[in-house]
């Protein structure tokens, strides 16, 4: 066994360096100001205008340095060139990481920086820091750190559904196959192959928003409220205010005094545990009710295939001799289908689950999005949105997080796989 | 079961393999009916996207027309007329002006030609729609016309019911190019590694082992997200790099999930005794590996094809949702099911339930504007779900028992 680990191992820094060099090659084929932003942010470029001794820029933006020159906010006096000039801390920057150096050496240093979490920094001018001021300037690896805890809860939530529905419902129809339940099943599993997640996620909140609005005003009832206080019922709240204080619909609110700039939650950065460590029973449930809703949506696009899975796999047990010398020796068929069926056909469909947490830690940027979770996903998608700014630090280092969490995962799946099945190890 | 149940009775001179091997997977096929709706459903599909070139494009501001700039002194082969009333209020998004009217232009607005509203109600929604609507806010039924007018939209007037037929060619180009070439790439990779393993097996297989490491709809932003930065956007042949630079993007994401299952296939048709008896009788590897190990192994390729070409439109939609239409296409909206439906469910986010909210008259969500391109999507990839399935029960014997 430890063999094989140690094997299996010895295969993880070559894909890992692998995984680095094609965000290099990537990273590599942007403008040379996208690169300085997406590593050092927005920092405050000073500059010298021809006699003047200096001038004080806009801060590091890559629409408005163009090659080696910075746009002035005010013109210096006294220079022939308006506006225009000469950066030599802009140089700097480009000095201080390497991009004047031969591309083979970049790659070391962007491997070097990969492996040592220096990811970069949240741009001042991309959309991100516009959604999320609190993000302005912030190393990504803190703000993954503070938007992963979302995506883990909604990730852990909908597993839990999945491994409910997924290993009973999918046993059951290849033990009934070809009958009804295997037809509801195949249904199932086909509609949330083909189910568009995002259409069908905005008829779930356009059915809340429906549901929850009353028809005769604004007034609020009810301790649906991110803020911790259910809200004066003699009040009649604005409509953000009001969606805002409905389960399944996070969007602004207050929030209480252990969620620090409204984006980190202490100690655990779990917002559920949280509330629960704080003594605040009801704000545990209500963050559980409001990602309810997108873990049920998750957990019906990620059914569809495992569905299918667990059945086939279960299909093949049950052709086995193992199976036929059991029901001959008189065991009874529930006891042969449970224990000695569904435990061989398991082996497979937990490395098939665990390959799908892996890939939900990577976040649902459209259900994110769709419900208004800060998850990491949805900070994807919003640092990926072009309008006004691309940031190309939370873009690139939430794909180095990605991949470095899939290897690993694949790692601790391939090993769970021996170990469970002893063919593996000593084939 | 004896196999008289599975071959169709034969007449005449015994046929090619290959095509009793075709013959018997259609017979086999035939017998699923699911997998049958499935090819009716995308035989239709095929036959609207050829219907619907003659169709008049559902949008004024396809790029199409947007080729040259003619400045606006010289756009005048409309009347420009008082529309000003008619005018929607958010202004087109790709091109400024148009060389030629489109066939269904009746509206000139600020430079631009929109379709005549009256009459792209000749649909069949207009006539199965009633006109009953239900205040304040609500799922009412669907006003008169409301599939060919998008009311109660804020983008620029398009037309629902002929974008989606308009974007049946799209769709089906995008998802087949792009499944297509990552297909043929990740069978070329496949089959060599496969074939000639060793170090070359190791190094190939490595290669798919880091692009399999990284997310598909990761991949695809960040690709795309960079090579965007390079493409300056604007009218003429920016719109072909454009949608090249996607097709290429999603492809560099596709071919390893074909890479290794090709692989996987060669080897186990690597080790049959019909290449055993090619390589004794001499044949040369390049034979060996062209006409007898790849035609072999391609089955499970077709499989995964056919899955794979339903959920593009998908992955697409979910994009555009995110915001990359800009990103993605030349122009937004582009008629593309993905990117109409995303489209559609934009203009449904809350803003405009709670704009409607405030409203003294009410109104009614267009829901049609999200259910149809919905439907669309959901009934392209379901279909080749179920013709996918029911080709790996013919195609695969061991799930025949």
């Amino acid at each position: 066994m430890s063999t094989y680990v140690v094997r299996r191992a010895l295969l993880i820094p070559p894909v890992l360096v692998g995984v680095v060099t094609i965000t290099f090659v990537l990273f590599a084929a942007l403008p040379v100001q996208y690169q300085l932003t997406a590593h050092f942010g927005s920092p405050t470029v000073k500059q010298r205008c021809g006699y003047q001794p200096s001038c004080s820029c806009a801060t590091l933006n890559p629409a408005s340095i163009v090659g080696n020159n910075c746009t002035c906010i005010s013109p210096p006096t006294n220079t022939t060139r308006a506006g225009i000039c000469a950066n030599p801390v802009y140089q700097e920057y480009v000095n201080k990481l390497g991009l004047d150096k031969p591309i083979p050496e970049q790659w070391a240093q962007y491997i070097y920086r990969s492996f040592t979490f220096q990811w970069g920094t949240v741009s001042n001018h991309s959309t991100v820091a516009t959604v999320y001021p609190v993000l302005k300037g912030v190393p990504v690896t803190t703000a993954v750190e503070w938007e992963l805890p979302y995506t883990m809860e909604l990730a852990a939530l909908s597993l839990l559904i999945i491994l409910g529905v997924s290993i009973p419902l999918g046993n059951l129809s290849a033990v009934n196959r070809n009958r009804p339940v295997d037809q509801i099943s195949r249904v199932i599993s086909f509609s949330g192959y083909a189910l568009p997640a995002f259409l069908l996620g905005s008829f779930m909140v356009a059915g809340i928003v429906l549901l929850f609005l009353p028809h005769t005003g604004f007034l609020v009832k009810g301790p649906w409220c991110p803020g911790g206080e259910p809200l004066d019922e003699e009040i009649t709240y604005s409509i953000p205010q009001a969606l805002a204080c409905y389960p399944g619909l996070a969007v602004g609110g207050t929030y209480p005094a252990w969620v620090a700039n409204g984006v980190h939650s202490t100690p655990t950065g779990v917002y559920t545990l949280d509330a629960l460590v704080h003594g605040n029973d009801w704000l545990a449930a209500d963050s559980l009710v409001r990602i309810l809703l997108p873990a049920l949506l998750i957990a019906y696009g990620a059914i569809a295939g495992l569905l299918r899975f667990v059945r086939n796999s279960m299909l093949e047990v049950m052709n086995l001799d193992f199976i036929r010398t059991a029901r001959a020796g008189g065991v009874p068929e529930s006891v042969v289908t449970s224990r000695h069926a569904g435990r061989n056909s398991l082996n497979v469909t937990v490395t098939v689950l665990g390959l799908t947490f892996a890939a939900f830690l990577g976040g649902f940027p459209v259900i994110e999005d769709v419900f208004h979770l800060n998850g990491i996903g949805e900070m994807l998608a919003i640092a990926a949105n072009p309008n006004p700014g691309l940031d190309f630090g939370v873009i690139f280092g939430t794909t180095i997080l990605f991949t470095f969490i899939i290897v690993i995962a694949n790692l601790i799946v391939d090993v769970l796989y021996a170990f469970l099945d002893p063919r593996v190890r000593l084939g | 079961m004896s196999t008289s149940v599975l071959v169709p009775r034969r007449r005449g001179p015994k046929p090619h393999p290959r095509i009793a091997q075709a013959k018997r997977t259609w017979y086999l096929l035939r017998r699923n009916k699911l997998a049958l709706v499935g090819l009716g459903i995308i035989l239709m599909i095929a036959g609207i996207a050829v219907y619907s070139a003659t169709l008049p494009l559902p949008w004024s501001n396809v790029p199409i027309w947007c080729a040259t700039d003619y400045g606006p002194q010289n756009s005048q082969s409309g009347s420009p007329g008082n529309f000003t009333q008619d005018c929607p209020t958010t202004a087109p998004i790709i091109c400024t002006y148009e060389v030629t009217p489109p066939p269904n232009a009746a509206r000139f607005c600020n430079g631009l030609w929109y379709p005549d509203i009256v009459r792209s109600n000749i649909s069949f929604a207009s006539i199965i729609a009633p006109t009953l609507s239900v205040s304040p806010l609500s799922f009412g039924p669907m006003p008169l016309g409301g599939l060919a007018t998008s009311s109660g939209s804020r983008t620029p007037i398009y037309d629902v019911y002929t974008s989606l037929l308009r974007g049946s060619d799209w769709s089906l180009m995008f998802s087949v190019s792009i499944v297509g070439l990552g297909a043929l790439v990740g069978l070329l990779v496949g089959a060599i590694a496969g074939f000639y393993g060793g170090i070359l097996d190791e190094t190939l297989m490595r290669i798919v082992d880091v692009f399999l490491s990284i997310p598909t709809i990761l991949f695809v932003i960040v690709v795309v997200a960079v090579l965007s930065v390079d493409i300056p956007s604007g009218a003429g042949s920016t719109v072909i790099i454009k949608i090249v630079a996607m097709i290429l993007g999603f492809t560099i994401v596709w071919w390893p999930f074909y890479a290794r299952i090709v692989r996987g296939q060669v080897l186990t048709v690597r080790e049959q005794k019909y290449v055993e008896a090619a390589r004794a009788s001499g044949a040369r590897q390049r034979r060996i590996l062209l006409r007898h190990i790849v035609p072999n192994s391609v089955f499970p390729v077709f499989i995964q094809f056919s899955l794979d070409v339903g959920t593009i439109p998908l992955l697409i939609g979910s994009l555009v949702f995110l915001g990359f239409g800009s990103l993605l296409f030349p122009s937004t909206p582009f008629p593309e099911w993905g990117s109409i439906s995303a489209v559609s469910v934009s203009d449904l986010q809350l803003d405009f339930l709670t704009s409607c909210y405030t409203a003294a008259t009410g109104c009614v969500i267009p829901w049609w504007q999200l259910l149809f391109p919905g439907l669309a999507l959901f009934f392209f990839a379901i279909s080749v779900n179920l013709l996918s399935d029911g080709l790996r029960d013919a195609l695969d014997p061991r799930l025949r028992r």
